[in-house]
């Protein structure tokens, strides 16, 4: 994976835009969009890669592909098939006696007054759900053997309704995992070439409703991926790339192809878990800052994950389409939380007067009232264009003109009962808006115990730079920092992701009476796993590994873990023991804000992470110059800003700003991927490396 | 309950509009907050898996204790919690920032004793404006027997719960030692209940904490001023959401079950009158049966909580729920009704559930009386052996000694004019809102063994809409005895359908013995099951909405693909003849068939 190469890289397919990052050897990026092409997803990519080749200088896409060892694909093919339920016909094997694992989740609703909302489906229909007569208990024995004949003529009987996948989740196969491993051995016998997925295998964890999800949203990805991962690898060969493909996963890491087709659930999500870690690359190496909060906003939605201590944030609890009502991937996974916000939220005004916006969207058709397709009501994107936010003349790179008159004339519709004035009512829709960010943003980093007012705040994404200093200001973040690259945030942090894959096991485990031969045992055989992987991954070039554990504890009688980082892989003597303990306690104080001295801890899970550190393409890091500069702007445009009304503002280009330069609030700075607003007293300073450091007052 | 006293003028604001909607999301934040530090810190089962616990604010700014933000919690839980912070001021005029309350009295505002609640006051500036409250439900509270739930109690006395009439748990954030050392001396288990209740005072003091920021940033006249404005504008959503109703007066009748001091079962009334010209709706509770001798005693929160969730069910769910649409109900109760306010010594043991589910499925069926479209079904009301509370000890652990309640069990959600039941419904009162418990997870955390746990095929109850169907499950303990105990209700009176929907199957529970007989259970169980023993149970269905012969004939097909409903049921309840099997798929409506039978079933 090293070598002479002149370029790497990176792509992210998101629903509307395919995203295309390529670095080369001095470490700078070039950014290309292109329109997803959703029937073969090469041809967006091609498009992109042709205006990357041109701004690079080269001829044509087979020269830059021919000179690049790495291709970075990202892909949300997975999760719109889940979420489309368009994925491979799958039946669910599971013990007898639960067949309604699927169904029932785990409880919770929304709202306890609302019985308007039909219930959800299970992933696999109660039709496809089939019970095997086998039973395991909580200590690993053998209650009910299994019945192989039974099992059989199920098998049979799934040949004849031709399935494409079968995921098993039998109860308890996480402490005996020998029966899904007969089933396994069944279905090669009886469905020869039908995929299938074990939940022992893939996800082993206790709670059988998020393993039996996992494994079934795996299996039936399984046909639909290993088909897509191939056409891939051949369009792009057959265009002139060489290297290596590597895909992008739901933990912010990579891996070959190859590896993820066998587990196609880890490429769920995996374009939003890359944004972090671009979000942590720039936070680094401009202010070395290790605490990072990243927004990134879309059209239709805003992510918003989090860095601390230099580790991004993950969770077991992603769910697709929905906490409660949609189906959670149940493996550990960067936690990326996303609201339905974007710039196509509609604002309307309830029957208490109030003003309120979304959850309603004007989409893409009809778009919002400035697109001019026969929209009427007042979206975020109208407010903006009336607020004098965004250049008319120059929305999505000039590729579209914006109807000031029908934005001004949709907000009027709620101006008028609110009694302002369009202006304000413009403003109140973005201030508004931006609440909904703010909880978001607030919801997270509260779960992990973090003060907003003492992180950094790192924005991306096409409308990051709209309403993110009023944002950082309600958040009391002093610094907001948007990358040059903001528009390819996800596709950025492929350039600065490692090989990433994590194993876990089950291994109960009490601090007081600690099990020293089983813990060293479950940690060596994490280590057996990452060897097989690692020699694996030498064998393709790689050189630099890094191996970390983590362990899921809780207090005794507790019901939900916390991940604690381990020092050493082994246990030798109760030093290390107490080591682990007063992790746990330091942890559970930051996190719940109590802890309890001097109580045992109850070890569940044992985890080991093997990281695979592909080399940077390190960029020349300017001298630095001892005062700001200012610059000139190239024009003036008319813009609103609350307590301040309109004001004559400055526009600056962004290709004309230079590092060291610094512009006060208020101005615009436009990019070709995204545009800041810098509100009054606000400073942006252009940071050694080019990109925007706002200083919030 | 004096629910109009306090109606200021409705009016537009005053208070600049984004701000009103900037401070409704931040307080709302700041329940979601505390709520998520219970939930994870919480220790008992009750709180961390099933989330038997709620979060609220209430304010003193308005001149009296109201209700201002409580984001999704229970019901039963914070309807009342104005009551309590009332009852913390008058007890303790020295109140003073960095004190706590334990209050757990249903004589004065809780819910009923098995939901420990802590009152912290938050001072701003000087002043007492917001008090924070967490309430939890304990598995133990140091009833005579092991059960958070004493259906039979004769009295409070016979209860035997430690009762805290709101006292100083905490001086200057400490603890007060005397009355930890009480709790740890009569409530079973103790390091569970200092878990939880360290985990309800960490989650007032973020609340605390949170308010006095916010108070800080926006200044003290700008936060009274929102209170105003936004219980205003809470008022006018009320409003609003009542005159989209059709006028009228309604009465919605039910019966609890046979229950100890209840030999007839007990008959029950909410008399409902809309005045949708004034945008008011009254609740008269008073016309019915005395207190009884028993643990069905509905306290003075619940009696309110319960017809108030009712009411909610019936309108818009987006109207806030809080003091200002409050102020648009007025429930009528009486001293010493058995759905009123309890007259002491009579024990509200069981206020939460019982009689508590059955007024909020009377109440929010009565409004499918209005009309086809208005109000729903009932839904599922037996507290079964799924929730029962579980107690003993586990040798797999040295013999340690546990006590919990299981949500190992479910009843069917009522069907309404728009769709089928919800299936994770619980009971009435939690309406969908608990989690469930993973089996893995309470095999692990207790000698259980779980043999099955699925929906009940036919048991939902038909309708144009069908209710939700009903949890049948099975369970025994595995190397020690278990102690179990659970009052049952339903299994007499299934959830009723609406507008010509058909009720839900009823709730039945028997004991398996080691021959493998079958022994039918009382509704009322306290007793110990043997390793080698089981208990299987099934909850109610929840009632239909409209006549099951206008649903879909492709819907039926498809309850049918799905098990849901059985060929059998689909014929004889919904008239839908279908041809073609399941196992290949091929499953189709005999169209003319069907209609004809529709016919029949018609005349």
């Amino acid at each position: 994976m090293n070598g002479m190469a002149q370029y790497r890289i990176a792509i992210d397919v998101g629903g509307t835009f395919t995203d295309i990052v390529v670095a080369d050897t001095t470490g700078r990026m070039t950014i290309g969009k292109g329109l997803t092409t959703r029937e073969r997803l090469f041809h967006g990519m091609e498009q992109g890669l042709t205006v990357v080749a041109q701004q690079l200088g080269e001829p044509d896409v087979p020269t830059l592909l021919s000179q690049a060892d790495l291709f970075i694909y990202g892909t949300t093919t997975a999760t719109n098939a889940v979420v489309e339920g368009k994925t491979g016909k799958t039946a669910f094997l599971t013990t007898a006696g639960f067949p309604d694992i699927l169904v029932l989740r785990e409880g919770g609703k929304t709202n306890a007054y609302d019985f308007t909302a039909p219930y959800p489906e299970p992933y696999v229909p109660r039709r496809l759900t089939f019970e095997v007569r086998e039973r395991v208990n909580a200590e690993g024995e053998v209650v009910v053997p299994l019945d192989v004949e039974h099992a059989r003529s199920i098998l049979k009987r799934l040949r004849a309704q031709h399935i494409e996948a079968i995921g098993v989740c039998l109860v308890w196969s996480i402490v005996n995992p020998t029966h899904e491993a007969t089933l396994g051995r069944l279905i090669e016998e009886e469905l020869p070439g039908v995929a299938y997925t074990l939940s022992s295998q893939l996800n082993p964890i206790i709670r059988e409703y998020r393993r039996a999800s996992a494994t079934v949203i795996d299996a039936s990805l399984k046909p639909l991926m290993q088909h897509h991962l191939r056409e891939i690898a051949q369009d792009v060969s057959r265009a002139g790339f060489r290297g290596e493909i590597l895909g992008a996963t739901s933990s912010g890491g990579v891996m070959p192809i190859q590896e993820l087709a066998e587990r196609p659930i880890n490429t769920i999500r995996s374009g939003p878990a890359l944004a972090p870690v671009a979000a942590l690359h720039y936070a680094r190496a401009e202010v070395g800052s290790r605490d990072v909060i990243t927004c990134d906003t879309g059209g239709t939605s805003f992510d918003v994950s989090l860095v601390r201590d230099g580790l991004i944030k993950a969770t077991r609890e992603t769910w697709l389409g929905g906490q409660w009502v949609g189906h959670m991937t149940g493996l550990s996974s960067v936690d990326v939380r996303s609201i339905g916000a974007g710039g196509g939220s509609i604002a309307w005004i309830d029957p208490g007067g109030l003003l309120r916006i979304g959850p309603h969207s004007a989409g893409a058709e009809p778009g919002p009232a400035c697109y001019g397709r026969g929209g009427a009501r007042p979206t975020v994107t109208d407010a903006a264009l009336v607020l004098g936010y965004l250049n008319p003349a120059y929305f999505l790179g000039g590729q579209m003109q914006l109807d000031m008159e029908a934005a001004r004339q949709a907000v009027g519709t709620i101006a008028e009962p609110l009694e302002q004035t369009t202006d304000q009512a413009a403003q109140a829709i973005l201030t508004i808006a931006g609440e909904a960010m703010v909880q978001a943003i607030q919801e997270i980093s509260v779960n992990e115990g973090i003060d907003p007012r003492e992180t950094l705040l790192v924005a991306g994404g096409g409308a990051a730079g709209l309403n993110m200093v009023s944002i950082a200001q309600a958040l009391g973040c002093p610094q907001v920092l948007i990358p040059r690259t903001a528009g390819a945030l996800s596709a950025c942090g492929a350039q600065y992701s490692d090989i990433v894959a994590e194993f876990s096991l089950s291994r109960l485990a009490v601090t007081d009476d600690f099990a020293y031969t089983e813990v060293n045992a479950a940690l060596q055989s994490l280590h057996a796993e990452m060897d097989t992987l690692e020699s694996e991954l030498r064998g393709r070039g790689l050189r630099n590994f890094k191996r970390d554990f983590f362990v899921e504890a809780r207090y005794p009688t507790q019901v939900w873990e916390l991940e604690i980082p381990l020092e050493k892989d082994r246990f030798d003597g109760p030093q290390d023991v107490a080591a682990l303990v007063q992790g746990f306690h330091r942890v559970h104080e930051r996190v719940f804000a109590v802890k309890e001295e001097g109580a045992e801890v109850e070890c569940l899970y044992w985890k080991g992470r093997l990281s695979g550190l592909l080399d940077r393409m390190q960029p020349d890091r300017p001298p630095a110059r001892d005062t700001p500069r200012g610059t000139m702007p190239h024009a003036h445009r008319s813009v609103y800003f609350a307590g301040q009304g309109r004001t004559d503002t400055p526009l600056y280009l962004g290709s004309a700003l230079e590092p060291g330069m610094q512009l006060h609030g208020p101005a615009i700075i436009e990019e070709p991927t995204t545009t800041i607003v810098l509100y009054p007293h606000s400073v942006a300073q252009v940071a050694p490396l080019n990109n925007y450091l706002i200083s919030i007052p | 309950m004096a629910a109009q006293t306090h109606s200021r003028e409705v009016q537009q604001t005053t208070l600049d509009p984004t701000l009103l909607a900037v401070l409704a999301n931040r307080f709302e934040a700041i329940v979601r907050e505390m709520t998520q530090t219970l939930l994870r810190a919480g220790r008992s089962a009750t709180i961390s898996i099933a989330r038997d616990f709620s979060c609220s604010i209430t304010t003193s700014v308005t001149g009296q204790h109201e209700l201002l933000a409580a984001a999704e919690g229970l019901p039963a839980h914070i309807y009342g919690s104005h009551l309590q912070a009332q009852a913390m001021c008058e007890l303790h005029p020295d109140l003073a920032e960095g004190d706590a309350f334990l209050h757990n009295d249903p004589y004065l505002g809780n819910s009923h004793p098995a939901d420990h609640t802590i009152l912290v006051p938050v001072f701003c500036e000087g002043q007492h404006l917001f008090t924070a409250v967490a309430k939890a439900h304990l598995s133990d509270i140091g009833n005579a027997l092991p059960t958070s739930y004493m259906p039979a109690a004769r009295d409070v006395y016979e209860e035997g719960a430690l009762l805290f009439p709101c006292v100083c748990v905490q001086r200057a954030y400490a603890d007060v030692d005397d009355i930890i050392r009480l709790c740890r001396r009569r409530i079973r288990v103790p390091e569970q209940w200092y878990g939880d209740y360290l985990a309800m005072v960490g989650a007032a003091r973020v609340g605390e904490r949170k308010i006095q920021d916010l108070v800080a940033k926006y200044g003290s006249e700008t936060i009274k001023t929102f209170v105003h404005e936004w219980l205003d504008y809470s008022e006018r959503r009320m409003i609003h959401a009542i005159r989209q109703l059709p006028g009228g007066d309604v009465i919605g009748t039910g019966r609890h079950d046979p229950f100890p001091g209840l030999p007839d079962g007990l008959p029950l009334k909410v008399e409902i009158a809309i005045d949708t010209q004034a945008g008011r709706i009254a609740v008269d509770l008073r016309d019915n049966p005395d207190n009884v001798a028993g643990g069905a005693n509905s306290s003075e929160a619940c009696s309110i909580s319960s017809v108030m969730q009712g009411i909610f069910s019936a309108l818009d769910p987006d109207v806030p729920h809080n003091a200002g649409s409050f102020r648009r109900i007025h429930v009528k109760l009486r001293e010493g009704c058995v759905v009123g306010i309890p007259r002491f010594p009579h024990s509200c043991s069981l206020a939460t559930t019982n009689p508590a589910n059955r007024l909020v499925v009377i109440t929010q069926s009565a409004f499918a009386e209005l009309g086809d479209g208005w109000g729903t079904a009932e839904g599922g009301v037996a507290q079964n052996a799924g929730y029962a509370v579980i107690s003993g000890t586990d040798t797999r652990r040295n013999g340690a000694a546990y006590v919990n309640q299981l949500i190992l069990g479910g009843n069917g959600g009522p069907a309404s004019p728009g769709c089928d039941g919800w299936v994770t419904y619980g009971i009435a009162v939690i309406s969908g809102l608990l989690y469930r418990d993973s089996v893995e997870i309470d095999e692990q955390k207790y000698p259980l063994f779980v043999k099955s746990e699925k929906l009940a095929q036919d048991s939902g109850g038909p309708g144009r809409f069908r209710g939700a169907p009903a949890i049948e499950a099975e369970y025994g303990p595995k190397g020690d005895p278990v102690t179990l105990t659970f009052p049952m209700e339903g299994y007499e009176t299934p959830a009723k359908g609406a507008r010509g929907g058909q009720a839900g199957s009823r709730a039945w529970a028997i004991k398996i013995d080691r021959d493998g007989s079958e022994i039918p259970l009382p509704n009322i169980f306290t007793g110990d099951l043997l390793p080698g023993e089981f208990i299987r149970y099934r909850d109610c269905g929840g009632g239909g909405y409209g006549p099951p012969t206008e649903r879909n004939p492709e819907d039926v097909r498809r309850d049918v693909l799905e098990r849901w409903v059985s060929v059998e049921q689909a014929r004889v309840a919904y008239g839908v003849v279908l041809t073609g099997s399941i196992e290949d798929e091929t499953l189709a409506v005999d169209q003319e068939a069907t209609r004809e039978l529709r016919e029949q079933l018609g005349k």
